[in-house]
């Protein structure tokens, strides 16, 4: 710890510092980093770095010009270049990517969020691209960015042969609630409603498509039949923190398979409303949920592949069909949509799906239910903010047990602005039709 | 370090009434409309902040035009319950907003979004402050919304200690981290050529400005204060220097000398990140004294500027460093008591009672100084000391290096802000014990300490980090 390069520096002028604010802060919250006592008109590079839990480096830069004063405020002023440029306070963190030399195909996944992520943001004089030493930084400093506000509380459910992890906002409740559901992928991903709880709801972060819910796969096996999300979405309407007439569905990717089906079909899950990301009403609407995924199964014929051999899923699921049995019927929702879209989506046909939804509801009169966000050069997994976004990255097919490159799609900017965006729409749509259409009076 | 707040959610469902029935779920009924609505919404941005940070308390989905109490409520180390409690009238949109709306009542009134922080007392249990220990964790806050305008039941006059609310019905409620470091800011305890401390680094390689940070007489070891310093960019050291088991001597009186805060400071400017030259003293109270000390008296070392708060320019005791002495015993007739019986020990440092070679050379004085001081402060007599100094460096042309500073209606003990203060609390329990008066008001006192802290950071930003 003994710099001697700093040692040079000390006697001369002044202390350059710079400041995160706040320091601590959600995932999803903006902070305003500020860099004091540079000389005027200085030439710096800002640079982000943080270890994910799979020991891989993400780093991100942006090169600044102090102002007379010798300061920068990365809120007001402009990069000029790096891994984002323009007006970008948040870009030292959505624009990261894995350090040069990494393996490829990463993605930034949080899975234990009971911790913060940890970021440090450097200072290095000039504006370089590469060979960051932090021994020889300016100055330094370092936030926690959480998924779970304090109080939240995190409790692992297997009840009624659900599996999942519950998130319950601090405080007497009673709450409005989130059935929350990712992908194909499967597994258990968390962060999403560890945010979700700090923001005020409920949250059930399903596991279903994993190995211990499919077990051997069955169509038989009550696990992934439609009576699970039925019993997921009872647990969360009869928990006592939890206001049982408000209670929605929020889907990703296949989630949005389950979410609308079940709002549609179910005669238990009766959402107040729902959320629909990267997705498609195109299913067979007679067929169990793992029906539904063999279904696309029979269209692998359709992959297609880019330049660089990764996998492009959106086709199979295309043409739109015009039979009935063969997609949501749409016109029989009964809450509010929101659908939301990239239209650089290369995984789901979301643009598609999402036109023909609209279409099928305005024939059935239902069409005022209906919000739709459509982002360009957005891709599939719009997640919340400021998460990296990544084009491509490493997928598990469950059954082959094979690996392969999934091409996501996304241009990062446009990517991570749709992620801000939807993110504050999204939290704005469950607010007003969770928290709203009713009563206010306490009794 | 999250099993703090569970406990705090876990008693929040102790209290509360379930005033809400569920309508059961009873598959493929009807919806029934007339079902439970969800409570609001209290939000408190960020939720995990800096003690010196200033957070937004908001509340939406209320009834509108209603009453409603907002309540804070904290658990010291010691395990005590501290709490403060303000009235609030909901807008018609069914908001209320903290740094918006005006508190009709409460431990705060009027237009204060901190309020809830600073006006927290202890509950039920006399002479108590609220100090930090481990600054590696947070104190966590609960802030909770009830209905209707409750009160505290009547406090002991003379007293701010709150008996506890009758429980109005608790409608929403989140907890609060309030931390003393930032991030990455790493601790170090110092116990190298006889010093008792706890250095403090900022993140990053440096080098940083470095500040000398030394408490009262009642001794011990407080980091606080000095975890916020480098949260800001400082090196800093915590200093204890009396009362520690780990410094030579009996633990009531001071027992090292000059040569102790010479090897202090040096260490401070020789530590490989720190900028050489750039060391500043803050001190408090007795710290005060000796932050003017250092930069008056002791050649051999140069701060390159000096903040004092609630500091004497002398003691009317005897502290050269050949002789240890029991300051309470010597000096009991400048000590005068109020009703209560808490002790009131500004006589000793009223200029008038301090032997004139007790004083310090303040003609000697080399590099900026900024003195805080408060009107009100029954400990020290700080204002009168600053008059003395002032007209001292007056006197031979030195006037330029002094900033004064000085606070209506503030008390002795002035903290980082949006921190709970006490009029009075326990001092001594040797050799018998002892509450202090510290003097002031609690919302004047809390100005003060949201000024002095900006403006010390401010002072020693201006003299350490630039040219």
């Amino acid at each position: 710890m003994h710099a001697m390069s700093t040692m040079a520096m000390a006697g001369k002028g002044s202390c350059p510092l710079i400041t995160i604010q706040p320091s601590r802060g959600l995932i999803d919250e903006k902070f305003q980093i500020t860099v004091k006592n540079l000389l005027p008109g200085q030439a710096v590079t800002l640079h982000s770095l943080t270890q994910s839990e799979d020991s891989d480096f993400w780093e991100a830069f942006g090169h600044y010009v102090s102002d007379g004063k010798g300061t920068v405020k990365v809120a007001e002023d402009v990069s000029l270049g790096g891994s984002y440029d323009g007006l970008e306070p948040m870009g030292l963190l959505w624009s990261m990517k894995p350090a040069p030399g990494s393996r490829p195909g990463l993605r930034f996944r949080k899975k234990d969020v009971n911790t913060p992520l940890v970021m440090r943001i450097y200072v290095y004089k000039g504006h370089m691209r590469d060979g960051f030493n932090a021994e020889s930084a300016l100055a330094c400093a370092v936030t926690e960015r959480s998924y779970m506000a304090p109080g939240v509380r995190r409790t692992e459910i297997s009840q009624d042969g659900v599996l999942g992890t519950l998130f319950v906002p601090p405080g007497p409740g009673p709450f409005p609630a989130v059935l929350d559901m990712w992908g194909g992928g499967g597994g258990l991903v968390e962060y999403r409603s560890a945010l979700l709880a700090s923001h005020g709801f409920v949250s059930l972060a399903l596991e279903y498509f994993s190995s211990r819910t499919m077990g051997n796969a069955s169509e038989k096996n009550p696990l992934t039949g439609n009576e699970y999300f039925e019993a997921a979405f009872i647990i969360l309407k009869e928990h006592p923190q939890v206001a049982s007439e408000w209670v929605a569905l929020l889907g990703l990717s296949f989630g949005t398979s389950v979410a609308l089906g079940m709002a549609v079909y179910s005669s238990v899950i009766q959402p107040s409303c729902v959320v629909c990301i990267s997705g498609s009403h195109v299913q067979p609407v007679k067929e169990s949920i793992s029906g539904v995924f063999a279904e696309f199964g029979k269209n692998v014929h359709k992959t297609r592949y880019d330049e660089n051999n990764y996998v492009i899923w959106r086709d199979l699921l295309l043409p739109i069909p015009t039979d009935p049995n063969k997609k949501v019927d749409l016109g029989r929702i009964k809450c509010p949509l929101l659908l939301i879209v990239g239209e650089d989506d290369q995984n789901w046909p979301a643009a598609e799906s999402a036109e023909d939804m609209e279409r099928m509801m305005e024939t059935a009169g239902n069409r005022h239910l209906l919000t739709t966000l459509s982002y360009p050069g957005a891709g599939h997994l719009i997640e919340p903010p400021y998460s990296p976004h990544v084009r491509f990255s490493n997928f598990m097919l469950l059954q082959e047990k094979k690996k392969v490159v999934v091409l996501w799609g996304g241009e990062t900017k446009l990517h991570s602005y749709a992620q801000e965006d939807s993110w504050q729409k999204i939290l704005a749509f469950l607010e007003q039709h969770l928290y709203h259409n009713h009563d206010t009076t306490p009794q | 370090m999250y099993g703090v707040w569970e406990g705090l959610s876990q008693s929040i469902h102790a209290c509360t009434l379930p005033r809400f029935k569920k309508t059961s779920g009873i598959m493929g009924a009807v919806r029934n409309k007339s079902a439970q609505s969800t409570a609001p919404l209290l939000t408190a941005t960020p939720s995990r902040a800096l003690v010196d940070q200033p957070i937004e308390i908001g509340i939406q989905h209320l009834p509108p035009d209603k009453p409603f109490t907002v309540r804070s409520r904290l658990h010291s180390e010691d395990g005590e319950l501290w709490e403060a409690f303000s009235h609030y009238r909901s807008d018609q949109k069914g908001t209320v907003i903290l740094s918006r709306d005006q508190s009709l009542g409460g431990s705060y009134s009027g237009l204060e979004p901190m309020g809830l922080f600073w006006s927290l007392q202890p509950v039920g249990v006399e002479g108590l402050r609220l100090r930090k220990k481990y600054v590696e964790t947070p104190f966590t806050v609960e802030v909770s919304v009830l209905s209707d305008h409750v009160r505290s039941s009547d406090s002991p006059v003379g007293c701010h200690v709150g008996q506890g609310l009758e429980e109005g019905a608790v409608l929403a409620a989140v907890n609060v981290e309030r931390w003393y470091m930032a991030p990455g800011v790493r601790r170090v305890e110092v116990r190298e050529q006889g010093l008792v401390g706890t250095l403090f680094l900022p993140a990053g390689p440096g080098p940083f400005p470095a500040v000398l940070d030394m408490w009262g007489m009642g001794g011990g070891l407080s980091e606080y204060r000095a975890a916020l310093l480098a949260s800001h960019g400082f090196v800093t050291l915590a200093l204890a220097y009396c009362g520690h088991e780990e410094l030579p001597g009996p633990l009531h009186t001071v027992n090292v000398g000059e040569q102790y805060f010479e090897t202090a400071m040096g260490q401070l400017d020789r530590h490989p990140q720190v900028c050489t030259g750039r060391v500043g003293v803050l001190g408090l109270c007795f710290g005060g004294y000796l932050a003017l000390r250092i930069a008056m008296e002791m050649p051999n070392i140069s701060p390159r500027c000096v903040v004092g708060i609630s500091g004497p320019g002398g003691l009317g005791i005897n502290m050269t460093r050949d002789q240890t002495n029991d300051f309470l015993k010597e000096n009991q007739k400048l000590f005068r008591f109020d009703e209560q019986g808490n002790v009131i020990f500004r006589g000793i440092t009223m200029p008038s009672n301090v032997p004139p070679n007790y004083k310090l050379k303040v003609e000697s004085l080399r590099c900026p100084l900024q003195l805080i001081a408060a009107e009100d402060d029954q400990c020290c007599a700080a204002i009168e000391c600053i008059d003395e100094i002032e007209e001292r460096l007056g006197a031979v042309g030195k006037s330029g290096l002094l900033t004064r500073i000085q606070y209506p209606g503030a008390g002795h003990l002035i903290e980082p802000p949006y921190t709970p203060s006490v009029r009075v609390s326990l001092f001594h329990t040797y050799p018998k014990k002892l509450m202090a008066l510290w003097g002031g008001e609690l919302q004047p006192h809390s100005v003060a300490q949201e000024d002095a802290w900006n403006r010390t950071l401010g002072f020693l930003d201006h003299h350490l980090r630039t040219d």
